[in-house]
C-alpha cells in the first residue's frame, strides 16, 4: 500500500486491487464507577451536600410516618371487640379498631343486598371473569367478537341475576341472548385453543359444509340451537326480586362505573366523530352536547336527573333511581371521552386518511380500520385515566342517596355499636379504591407496552 | 413512437378539463387542462407553491376542484362518493411522506386494501403482496413494521402497496423529496423499472435526471397554471418561456 500515489494524483484507473478492510473496534466494558448499586446510590442520592441532606430528610419523614402508621394500624390495633367502646377502653385512640370494619365487610361489599342472595352477585362476576379470560389466551382469534359480546351482552344477563323477579317474554328472550353470548364465548375459546377454529365453523365443517356460505348458514343454525339451550336454562331460573334501593357498597360502585366505562367509550367515539363531521347540524348537536355536559359538575347533573327528570316525564312513568344515576354518569363520562377521542383523532396525520382513501377505502372503513386503531392506541393513558376518574367519581351518587362504597363506609360510624368509627372504614375503602385504580393504571401501561409497535422506533 | 403519435392513436386515460380550484379566496389552479394517454409518463415540475401537488391530487380527487371536470379511465368524478371510491381503485398514489399505516406490518399494509376493498381471501392477497414486495426488492422485510424500515425502503413499500391494487395509473407526489441522497436512487430505480413496464405515470419531482430518462412529456407549472409542456429533450434544451428558463437555471 506504501507505493500508492497521493490522493490528488489518484485517477480512477489506478485504484489498487487490494482494498483496506474496515474492522470496527471491539466494545469495552463501562468504567466500574458507573455501575452497580453503590455507584447508583452515590450518584442519585449523595452527589452533593444539599442532595445528601435532602436524602436524609426524606428518609426521616418516611420513617416517622410509617412508624406512626404501623403503630396505629398494627402494633396497637384492636382485633377483637364487640363495640367501639370496647376498643376505646383497651387502647384509646392510639390504635385502630378493626372489628367494626370486619363486621361490616359484607355490607361494604354488597350494601344491603340480602345475605341469602349474595351468591348471585358472586356468580355473575365469576361469569364475567370467565368471559374475560379468552381475551388473554394467545390462541384465541375471535378476541374482538368476544370483547364486543361481553360489553353488549353481559349487562342483559347480569341485570337479571342482580334484580331477579318477574320476567316477561321479551325480558326472557333478552336474558337468553346474553346467556347465548356467554355459551358461544366459552365454546369458541375452547375450540380455538384446541383446534384453531371458532365453534360455529367447526360444527359446520363436521356437518360437511365446504363453502363459506354453507358454513355461515349452518353456523346460524348452531347459534339458534345455543339460543334454545340458553332459553331453556333461563326458563328454569327463578330468582327472588331484589330491589335496586338495597344494592350498595363495592357492588353498586362497580355496577355504576361498569356501565359508565362500557357506554362512555363507544359513545365518546360516536360523539367525537359527530363533532368532526362535515354536516353542520350533526356537528353542532354533538358539540353542544359535549360542551354542555363538560361545563357542568357531575354532581349538578346527578341532582338534575334525580329531581328534575321525573318532572319532564309523563305522569305514571317511574324511572328507577339507580337507572337515573347511571344515565347521568354515562352522559357525563361520554362527553369527557368524546374530547379525549377527538384529541387522539387530531394527532393522526392527514396523510393516513389520504392514503386510505387513495386506495379506494370509504370514510367508515378508513375511520374504523386505519384511524381509530392508531388514535385509540395513543389515547390509552387518557382513556384509562378517564376510567379511573369515573370509578372514583361514582362516590358522588352517595349524595342522591344511593348506597355506594363511600356511603356504606360512612354508615359504619352511625351503627350504634360502632358509633363514631370513621377512620378505619375510610382506610379500608381507600385500600379498595387504590387496588382498583392502581390495577387499571398498571394494566394501561402494560397495554401500551404491548401495543407499542408503530409509533416508536 | 412520440407522444404526439400516441395521442392520435389512443384515448386519454386522464383528462383534466378547465380545472379551477380555490383554497378559500386563493386561486390555486387556474384553467388547468391536461390529457394523459395510456402508457405515458408525465413529469411535473415547478417552484414551491405552484400547485403541482394540488393538481395531481385532483386527479384522484383527494382535493376537490370547484370548476372543471376530471375524467379517469373514461369515468367522471362526481358527488357520489361511492362511485368515486371505485374510480380511485384504478389510481395508485405514492406520497412524499410515504403514509404507510404504522400499526400494520409491511405485509398487512400491502394486503389491507386487497382484503377490505377487493374482498380477496387472505392467502391469495398475501401471495400477491409478496410478489410485489419482491418486485421492489424487500420481501425479507414483510413482517416488520414501517417504522423499522429506512425511508427509502418505506417508500418502496408504499409503491408496492399501491401496485397491489393493480392500478392503471400511478401518481407520485415528490416521492423522493424527503429522502437522503443514498436512498433517492433506490426509489428512482424502482420507478424507472415501473415506467419500463409500461405503467401510465404522473410524477411530480425535481429529479431532472429521472425526467430526462423516462418522461414522455415534462410539464412546468407556475402560479397555478401549466406554463410549458414539452418532451424532455426540447424542454431542457430550448424552454419557450423565460419563467421556465429561470427555474431550470436554478435547479440544474
Ligand atoms: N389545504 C390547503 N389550504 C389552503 N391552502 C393550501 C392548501 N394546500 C395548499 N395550499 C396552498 O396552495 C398553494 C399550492 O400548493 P401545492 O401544495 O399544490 O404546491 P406545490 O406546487 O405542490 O408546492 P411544493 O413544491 O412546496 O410541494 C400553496 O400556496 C399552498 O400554500
Ligand atoms: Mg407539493
Amino acid at each position: 500500500m506504501n507505493n500508492l500515489s497521493p490522493p490528488q494524483a489518484a485517477h480512477l484507473t489506478d485504484i489498487p486491487d487490494t482494498v483496506k478492510v474496515f474492522v470496527p473496534a471491539a466494545a469495552r466494558a463501562a468504567p466500574s464507577s458507573t455501575l452497580g448499586a453503590t455507584a447508583w446510590i452515590r450518584k442519585n442520592m449523595f452527589s452533593s451536600v444539599p442532595s445528601a441532606l435532602l436524602t436524609i430528610l426524606g428518609i426521616w419523614i418516611v420513617y416517622t410516618v410509617l412508624n406512626g402508621f404501623i403503630g396505629w394500624a398494627w402494633t396497637n390495633a384492636v382485633w377483637e371487640a364487640s363495640s367501639r367502646r370496647d376498643c376505646l377502653d383497651k387502647v384509646g385512640n392510639a390504635g385502630a379498631c378493626w372489628p367494626g370494619v370486619v363486621v361490616w365487610i359484607p355490607n361494604l361489599i354488597y350494601g344491603l343486598y340480602p345475605k341469602d342472595e349474595v351468591w348471585r352477585i358472586n356468580l355473575a362476576f365469576a361469569l364475567l371473569i370467565v368471559w374475560l379470560i379468552p381475551l388473554w389466551l394467545p390462541k384465541v382469534n375471535s378476541k374482538v367478537a368476544i370483547g364486543l359480546s361481553m360489553v353488549l351482552l353481559f349487562p342483559l344477563f347480569a341485570s337479571y341475576m342482580f334484580m331477579g323477579g318477574e320476567k316477561g317474554a321479551i325480558w326472557t328472550a333478552l336474558i337468553a341472548v346474553g346467556l347465548t353470548g356467554f355459551l358461544w364465548t366459552v365454546l369458541t375459546a375452547v375450540t380455538e385453543t384446541l383446534w384453531g377454529v371458532p365453534v360455529l365453523r367447526l360444527v359446520a365443517r363436521k356437518f360437511g359444509a365446504t363453502t363459506a356460505e354453507a358454513e355461515s348458514r349452518i353456523g346460524q343454525v348452531v347459534l339458534l340451537a345455543l339460543f334454545g339451550v340458553a332459553l331453556f336454562i333461563v326458563f328454569e331460573l327463578d330468582f327472588v326480586e331484589v330491589r335496586t334501593r338495597v344494592w350498595g357498597g363495592l357492588f353498586l360502585t362497580m355496577v355504576i362505573s361498569g356501565f359508565g366505562i362500557a357506554v362512555s367509550l363507544p359513545a365518546g367515539i360516536v360523539l367525537a366523530l359527530g363533532r368532526r363531521s362535515k354536516m353542520p347540524v350533526i356537528s353542532l348537536l354533538c358539540t353542544t352536547f359535549i360542551e354542555l355536559f363538560r361545563s357542568v359538575p357531575l354532581i349538578t347533573i346527578l341532582f338534575m336527573f334525580n329531581t328534575m327528570l321525573p318532572l319532564f316525564l309523563p305522569a305514571g312513568v317511574e324511572v328507577n333511581q339507580l337507572l337515573r344515576a347511571i344515565v347521568a354518569v354515562c352522559l357525563f363520562a361520554s362527553a369527557y371521552m368524546a374530547e379525549i377521542v377527538r384529541g387522539g383523532l387530531q394527532a393522526i396525520p392527514r396523510g393516513q386518511y389520504e392514503a386510505a382513501s387513495a386506495m379506494g377505502l370509504g370514510f367508515w372503513q378508513s375511520t374504523a380500520l386505519i384511524i381509530m386503531p392508531q388514535a385509540l392506541k395513543i389515547m390509552i393513558p387518557n382513556i384509562v385515566g378517564n376510567f379511573i376518574g369515573l370509578f372514583k367519581d361514582t362516590t358522588l351518587v352517595s349524595i342522591i342517596g344511593l348506597l355506594d362504597l363511600l356511603s356504606m363506609a360512612r354508615a359504619v360510624g352511625q351503627d350504634t355499636r360502632w358509633i363514631g368509627l370513621f377512620i378505619e372504614p375510610f382506610f379500608f375503602i381507600t385500600v379498595i379504591y387504590f387496588v382498583f385504580c392502581f390495577a387499571m393504571s398498571q394494566y394501561s401501561m402494560n397495554l401500551e407496552k404491548r401495543l407499542n409497535t408503530g409509533h416508536k422506533r | 413512437m412520440s407522444a404526439v403519435e400516441k395521442a392520435v392513436r389512443r384515448e386519454p386515460v386522464i383528462e383534466l378539463i378547465g380545472l379551477n380550484k380555490w383554497f378559500g379566496a386563493f386561486h390555486v389552479l387556474k384553467d388547468v387542462n391536461l390529457r394523459v394517454y395510456e402508457g405515458e409518463r408525465i413529469v411535473v415540475c415547478g417552484p414551491s407553491g405552484s400547485g403541482k401537488s394540488t393538481m395531481i391530487r385532483c386527479i384522484n380527487q383527494l382535493e376537490v376542484n370547484q370548476e372543471g371536470t376530471v375524467i379517469v379511465g373514461g369515468r367522471r368524478f362526481s358527488k357520489d362518493e361511492k362511485a368515486n371510491s371505485d374510480i380511485r381503485r384504478d389510481i395508485g398514489m405514492v406520497f412524499q411522506s410515504f403514509n404507510l399505516f404504522p400499526h400494520l406490518t409491511i405485509l398487512e399494509n400491502c394486503t389491507f386494501a386487497l382484503t377490505w376493498v377487493k374482498q380477496m381471501p387472505k392467502d391469495e392477497a398475501e401471495a400477491l403482496a409478496m410478489e410485489f414486495l419482491k418486485r421492489v426488492r424487500i420481501p425479507e422485510q414483510a413482517r416488520k413494521y414501517p417504522m423499522q424500515l429506512s425511508g427509502g425502503q418505506q417508500q418502496r413499500v408504499a409503491i408496492a402497496r399501491a401496485l397491489c391494487m393493480r392500478p392503471k395509473i400511478m401518481l407520485f407526489d415528490e416521492p423522493t423529496a424527503s429522502l437522503d441522497p443514498e436512498m433517492i436512487n433506490e426509489v428512482l430505480a424502482t420507478m424507472i423499472e415501473l415506467a419500463e413496464s409500461g405503467m401510465t405515470m404522473v410524477v411530480v419531482t425535481h429529479e431532472m435526471g429521472f425526467a430526462r430518462k423516462v418522461a414522455d412529456r415534462v410539464i412546468f407549472m407556475d402560479q397555478g397554471e401549466i406554463v410549458e409542456e414539452a418532451p424532455p429533450e426540447l424542454f431542457f434544451a430550448r424552454p419557450q418561456y423565460d419563467r421556465t428558463q429561470l427555474f431550470l437555471s436554478q435547479i440544474l
